[in-house]
């Protein structure tokens, strides 16, 4: 025993090393049935083990204890099992397994659970002809005949059979596919004449599956192919044409009334009595003369637009001011950079916004100063002035602001305050609150708390007067520039290239008519000179503490208890060039305009600039 | 519709009362309609009857071998029905027409049960209830049906006594998932051969008697 043992495993080894083995386990892959009366079960060897394979099938029907072999293997091809009529028992189960067997050993397959009646498939329908049929006073078509597969059994009913069309030009891609029911010929009649179609059936049992498509037939529609529909279309081709003819008529006649009814014109800005001529030629006075500006300080109420301290930038080196408006020095617009010690109380103004939205006056500041410094916004991308016109661009205009000497005249610029006014204002430029939008809202909120300590320690000032004072301002501004360059100003500061020598200073706003026309106090010099236009400012001066920020965007303003009644209206500029901190809640509070009733004059005491008088003008 | 109609011939032969011997010629007339509304009656139910197999055999049915335990395993079995062309051509058309007759009332039940038990399971999905519900409904229609054809091909049959019980009812309820899951699918499985074998004879039959073998 032992020594048979011994044998079998060796040669078992031999095999092995030989590459040798039993052979894989087959597949199953299919059983199809025609006709309902015969089935054919195909299978996949596995591996054969490197041995000559071979496979057998063995089945057994529900309800019976026998195993048959399979009858034949022939008929459906190699590796695959045909079950004649004699073997075929229909809505009875089979259980079907392959068995593969070589030298080494054997191996079954999975075994597999059909029932004839789900597994039929036929042929492809047969004889399939194409006619074109024209008879007298009726529309022509073309016929489409065929029959079913031979095997099947239609006529006792046995097999109910369904028939699918399907026909193309031959140049087209997509095939037009009729459901024939259980008919075996098909009516087409909307065809293309003079094209060649191609023509294909299939069939499936009423329940089963469809055959395959069946050998392709063609046909040439003949070109005299008629279709009674072309008098329609000529019909309509005529009409169309008529009506196309009375159109251009019409345009040819009436073209510019047409139109300007249907395209109006869009009217261009105009200020009335502004005269760019006389802007050119550089004549102020009869500029805002013409612009029809009465007294100053205007007394008319453009109260809502009210930027509180106005930056007036006096710097030589800019060279925004020509030589003669000296009594108003830095009355250039001031760019809103940032000195790397000053805190970010530059009050800016933003003239554009101001006048062009809410003032309908021609008095209010002629755009032109602004309009184009916005648009060359994007061209400067170094300045970081996103919402504040250019100041360079002004100087390109080669046209500083010209203020009237007249006091009668209103001015649109930020007169010099006098030095009690000096005072870095807390309100902080529009660039600035522009940058702010993107920064969270409570670096707002802190440097505007900050900013309301500021103005209360800054009326106190005012109000003890002197202009001793201006020291000790100087002094909070100090203290302010430490505290207040927290995060939100770094990114600031880096796009301030442009830093003056001088700081700006700031001017009291006495008051803005409806027209925005800000009316100010001259800018009194750090050396104390005052200009001869100063006038006191006293119970002039108007300030607003800010109490908080609104949804991120809105700065709620209180009018101060203690200082005079001053209204300020937060107005960032209209347009926001895109800057490099561009986002949209900038965009949005750059296109903030100021809203119109809630900024009052000097007597206003409006809290807070109403959100809804802003939004029209969001995107 | 189909009940309207249903209604209307049913009306009609309550009133009229015809007595519809083969060969009169007013007769083969409403035959050819009964056996086009019956055909298409039990064509619909065989639809049902497969997709809700098949969607249960996906459903619930997969990896669990049910289909080798449902061998054998039909009612309706004991009924000595034709299984394949030759024997369903040499069968006289009255015993087929009986034949279906007990299959149908075979399954009356079944049915009815089927319908009560889907509609208990929770996670049954809605398609398959209303599925059930519209077998149960078809199903009586095309015995009346039949009945009618009953009645004018072969008048003065009397009514089957061979009735085939259905007693897995307490396998429907069972509280083992796998069980109460199987006898579903037993029931589903026997319901979708059942009711090809009566569309085929059907059809067969509308052949042979309306058409004389010659669809």
């Amino acid at each position: 025993v032992v020594s048979t043992t011994a044998l079998v495993l060796l040669f078992l080894n031999i095999s092995l090393l030989n590459g040798q083995s039993p052979p894989g386990k087959p597949e199953i892959v299919k059983c199809r049935s025609p006709d309902k009366e015969t089935f054919t079960c195909w299978w996949k060897p596995g591996t054969d083990g490197g041995l000559p394979t071979n496979y057998s099938l063995t089945y057994q029907r529900e309800g019976e204890k026998t195993r048959y072999e399979c009858p034949d293997y022939i008929t459906s091809g190699p590796n695959s099992c045909f079950f004649s009529q004699k073997h075929t028992t229909i809505w009875k189960i089979y259980i079907i397994t392959v068995n593969a067997t070589n030298r080494m050993g054997s191996s079954a397959s999975d075994p597999l659970y059909i029932d004839v009646i789900y597994i039929v498939e036929p042929e492809p329908p047969q004889n399939l002809t194409l006619e074109v049929k024209q008879p007298k006073d009726k529309k022509p078509y073309l016929l489409i005949k065929w029959f079913p597969p031979t095997v099947i059994d239609v006529r006792t009913g046995w097999f109910t059979m369904e028939y699918e069309v399907r026909l193309k030009p031959t140049e087209a891609d997509e095939w037009e596919v009729h459901f024939a029911g259980q008919q075996t010929h098909f009516k087409v009649f909307s065809l293309y004449p003079g094209h060649r179609y191609l023509v294909q059936t299939r069939c499936k049992p009423d329940h089963g599956y469809w055959s395959k498509w069946g050998l392709e037939s063609s046909i040439e529609i003949p070109s005299d192919f008629p279709t009674k529909d072309t008098t329609v279309w000529i019909f309509v081709a005529v009409l169309s044409a008529v009506i196309c003819l009375v159109m251009v008529l019409a345009v040819a006649l009436k073209g510019y009334s047409m139109m300007t009814c249907i395209f109006p014109p869009v009217p261009g800005p105009k200020i009335k009595g502004f005269d760019a001529h006389l802007l050119e030629k550089g004549k102020s006075e009869e500029l805002l003369s013409a612009l029809g500006c009465q007294d100053f300080p205007p007394t008319s109420d453009c109260e809502d637009l009210l930027v509180d301290f106005l930056e007036v930038y006096d710097n030589e080196d800019e060279q925004l001011m020509p030589p003669h408006s000296k009594d108003y020095p830095g009355q250039g617009v001031k760019p809103t950079h940032l000195d790397p010690d000053s805190d970010s109380g530059h009050g800016s103004y933003d003239s554009h916004s101001l006048l062009s939205e809410k003032c309908e006056d021609p008095h209010a500041y002629p755009s032109t100063f602004h309009i184009p410094e916005v648009n060359e916004k994007p061209e400067n991308p170094e300045e970081n002035i996103p919402c504040i016109p250019d100041p360079q661009s002004i100087s390109k205009e080669g046209n500083g602001p010209y203020f009237p000497t007249d006091e009668s005249k209103s001015s649109t610029w930020p007169l010099p305050q006098p030095g009690q006014h000096i005072f870095r204002s807390p309100y902080h430029s529009i660039a600035d609150v522009c940058k702010l939008a993107g920064d969270p809202a409570g670096a707002l909120a802190s440097l505007l708390d900050k900013a309301e300590k500021d103005i209360l320690k800054s009326s106190k000032t005012f109000e003890t007067g002197g202009e001793g004072k201006v020291d000790e301002q100087k002094e909070m501004e100090d203290a302010h520039s430490e505290t207040k360059q927290d995060a939100s100003w770094p990114l600031l500061r880096e796009k301030a290239p442009l830093i003056h020598g001088k700081p700006p200073d700031y001017v009291a706003v006495h008051k803005v008519n409806q027209d925005g026309v800000l009316s100010l106090y001259p800018k009194q010099n750090e050396n104390g000179h005052q200009p001869e236009k100063s006038r006191a400012p006293e119970g002039n001066k108007e300030y607003a503490k800010v109490s908080g920020v609104m949804e991120s965007n809105i700065l709620v303003l209180v009018p101060h208890a203690q200082a005079t009644n001053m209204a300020l209206c937060e107005e960032p500029a209209k347009k926001a060039p895109p800057s490099l901190e561009q986002n949209q809640s900038e965009k949005d509070r750059a296109s903030l305009t100021a809203a119109s009733s809630n900024c009052r004059g000097p007597l206003g005491v409006l809290d807070y600039l109403d959100p809804t008088g802003f939004v029209h003008s969001f995107h | 519709m189909l009940l309207v109609v249903w209604n209307l011939l049913f009306c009609q032969n309550v009133h009229s009362l015809p007595i519809c011997p083969s060969g009169a010629a007013n007769c083969q007339v409403s035959l050819r309609d009964l056996f086009d509304r019956v055909v298409m009656l039990s064509h619909y139910i065989h639809s049902l009857s497969s997709e809700m197999f098949i969607d249960f055999d996906k459903r619930y049915a997969q990896g669990r071998g049910f289909i080798a335990k449902a061998i054998n395993s039909c009612h309706t079995s004991s009924l000595a029905t034709p299984e394949d062309k030759e024997q369903a051509q040499q069968i006289p058309p009255e015993i087929l027409l009986k034949l279906i007759l007990s299959m149908l009332y075979a399954w009356n039940d079944p049915l009815y049960q089927l319908v009560t038990e889907v509609g208990g399971m929770q996670e049954a999905p809605d398609a398959m209830l209303s599925r059930a519900k519209e077998i149960e409904i078809q199903n009586r229609r095309l015995l009346e049906g039949i009945e009618k054809i009953v009645g004018q091909v072969h008048p003065g049959v009397k009514e089957n006594d061979v009735f085939s019980v259905w007693s897995q009812l307490p396998s429907l309820q069972a509280a083992d998932e796998d069980s109460r899951l199987f006898a579903f699918y037993n029931l589903l499985h026997c319901l979708r051969r059942d009711s090809h074998k009566v569309d085929n004879y059907l059809k067969l039959l509308k052949c042979r008697i309306i058409y004389d073998n010659n669809c």
